[in-house]
């Protein structure tokens, strides 16, 4: 993108006249994760309906004084290819696991260090949601985080956060990582 | 900068937003690219690509702008955030600037978009065939009779909003002679192309609907157009008139009834960023309502003259035959019966959304 691009959007941003701070959320994470639980469940809404998602969801939730504008990708294998498509600007990732799913630990696992690695995801902030704790076959979060080599991420602010997005258990532990993190970085 | 340069800055950009060079191009993409554009909570992978190309345009458009006006990014900026901007008709003006910055604000003007498009269809059916076919009519005893009423009302908009636009069409092809304009656009432009875009509509479109899962929509579906009908409010006309001065004028192409439209599906809380509202915001989804509420004043009016019309035809002749049926079947051929059934579906399916809702 050109000086000139960059500076026309600044200028259109500014248009909107919201001096409320906007931040822009990306979640993703391998089908059946739980994305589209956690996102409604989020933005308060049933999560009794949700089916597989083909395309993208959003949702601008309000948290601690700011709009969250979250993006929830769909995870199946034939959308991956189109989430880089979505990390522009982005200022935080989350990244959702099923924590029962133990078969798929190592596919979810090279997916989150292929984005880690993505240019327009450099140093931003990464929340892991250990989700589905609420099942009994839940591997726990600290054995997830280890499983990922999250500790050897020098490059970022992260965090793994065990919860159930059918339950609501842990969300919010994790959104005010996410709104502390966020006010340290952008000010 | 000094506030007079803002000024003349703001009116040579709100000029700009109101020209053929600017409304052209823009008008074009979003009837083009609308009719993948549906009203389902969940967004096809494909919007992001089209709303990659709207930025493209916005953002080629602006420059040119700017360069040929000699103002660079600074005092555009500067004049955009200066208090003549934050007016509440300019506000409007710039919401398919916005919409570039903004996926929500350009999802919801392409959805509404689409759904005009849909409704003009529909009515360039009932013009060629002078009514709508049977097949295409034969949910209407299901409807209430209050419904039937709002169908006609709506038929009526559409052939006003029709006509307007058929004018916008030939001023454009008028002033587009004139400027020696090189926009991209295709030259098949003209007057016909109008029913040959709708029936593309059409196709796409029914397309669509059938992919749609049975149980997705009901929660997601949030246009309210006719709803809005049944409750006349007082009327709030001259309280009003001057501050949207500015959005009528600039409507003057596609006029009242898309305006009424598009104020319908906002004040129905049809685009998501609304739902958390600024004090400023607020305000200026008041002055919509009120807005709409005019608008649909003058609808009731003219429901009033056409019942009149009625009236006096229905005194004048015996009321037409209930079964026109074996004419039409005979003169249809069968393919023409096999389109026509698809647009059955589209039929119903805008009577869900526009009539049950
Ligand atoms: N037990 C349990 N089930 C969950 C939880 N979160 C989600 N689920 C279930 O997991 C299934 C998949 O959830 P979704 O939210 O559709 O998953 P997704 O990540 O959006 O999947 P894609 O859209 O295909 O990428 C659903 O049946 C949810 O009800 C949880 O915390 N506990
Ligand atoms: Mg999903």
């Amino acid at each position: 993108m050109g000086e000139a691009q960059k500076g026309l959007l600044s200028v259109i941003e500014k248009l909107k006249g919201s001096t409320e701070q906007e931040v822009r959320i990306v979640l993703l994470g391998l089908d059946n994760a739980g994305k589209t639980t956690l996102l409604k469940s989020l933005a308060s809404e049933d999560v009794n309906t949700i089916t597989p998602t083909q395309g993208f969801n959003i949702k601008s939730v309000a948290s601690h004084g700011m709009k969250l504008n979250v993006w929830d990708i769909g995870g199946q294998r034939k959308i991956r290819p189109f989430w880089k498509k979505y990390l522009e600007n982005t200022d935080l990732l989350i990244y959702v696991i099923d924590s029962a799913d133990k078969k798929r630990f190592e596919e979810t696992g090279l997916e989150l260090s292929e984005l880690i690695d993505e240019e327009n995801l450099k140093g931003v902030p990464v929340l892991v949601f250990a989700n589905k704790q609420d099942l009994e076959t839940a591997s726990p979060a600290s054995e997830i985080a280890e499983g990922l080599n999250l500790h050897t991420y020098r490059d970022r602010e992260w965090q793994i956060q065990a919860c159930s997005a059918v339950s609501g258990e842990g969300v919010q532990d994790g959104m005010n990582w996410i709104c502390n993190n966020i006010v340290n970085k952008k000010k | 900068m000094a506030e007079e340069d803002s000024e003349w800055i703001i009116e040579s950009i709100v000029g700009y937003l109101g020209s053929p060079e600017w409304v052209i191009p823009v008008t074009d993409f979003m009837e083009h690219k609308c009719t993948v554009f549906d009203d389902e909570d969940e967004n096809k992978l494909s919007y992001t690509e089209i709303h990659q190309q709207y930025k493209k345009l916005v953002e080629k458009l602006l420059e040119n702008y700017m360069q040929e006006v000699g103002i660079n990014e600074q005092q555009f900026l500067d004049a955009c955030t200066s208090p003549f901007a934050k007016s509440q008709s300019l506000q409007d003006m710039f919401q398919p600037v916005l919409a570039t910055d903004d996926f929500q604000v350009f999802r919801s003007l392409m959805v509404q978009k689409n759904m005009e498009l849909q409704l003009q269809a529909l009515r360039v059916i009932k013009e060629k065939n002078g009514a709508l076919p049977e097949c295409l009519t034969d949910g209407v005893d299901v409807m209430t009779e209050l419904e039937q009423q709002e169908m006609k009302i709506l038929e009526e908009v559409l052939k006003k909003s029709k006509e307007e636009y058929d004018e916008e069409m030939s001023r454009r092809l008028l002033s587009e002679k004139k400027t020696g304009s090189t926009s991209s656009r295709s030259s098949n432009k003209p007057n016909t192309e109008d029913d040959e875009a709708r029936e593309a509509t059409l196709t796409s479109k029914q397309s669509n609907s059938s992919k749609r899962t049975p149980d997705s929509g009901s929660s997601s579906i949030q246009c309210r157009v006719l709803p809005a009908l049944r409750s006349p409010t007082k009327s709030s006309k001259s309280s009003n008139a001057s501050s949207h001065q500015t959005v009528e004028q600039s409507d003057s192409r596609e006029a009242a009834a898309e305006a009424y439209l598009e104020e319908a599906h906002r004040e129905a809380g049809f685009s998501k960023p609304y739902t958390e509202l600024l004090p400023s915001e607020q305000e200026q989804l008041q002055q919509r309502a009120a807005y709409l509420r005019q608008q649909r004043d003058k609808l009731h009016a003219l429901k009033k003259e056409q019942q009149k019309i009625r009236q006096t035809a229905a005194l004048e002749e015996p009321p037409a035959s209930p079964t026109p049926a074996p004419t039409a079947n005979s003169e249809i051929s069968a393919e023409e019966k096999k389109k026509l059934q698809k647009r059955k579906h589209l039929a119903d399916k805008l009577k869900e959304e526009v009539i049950k809702k």
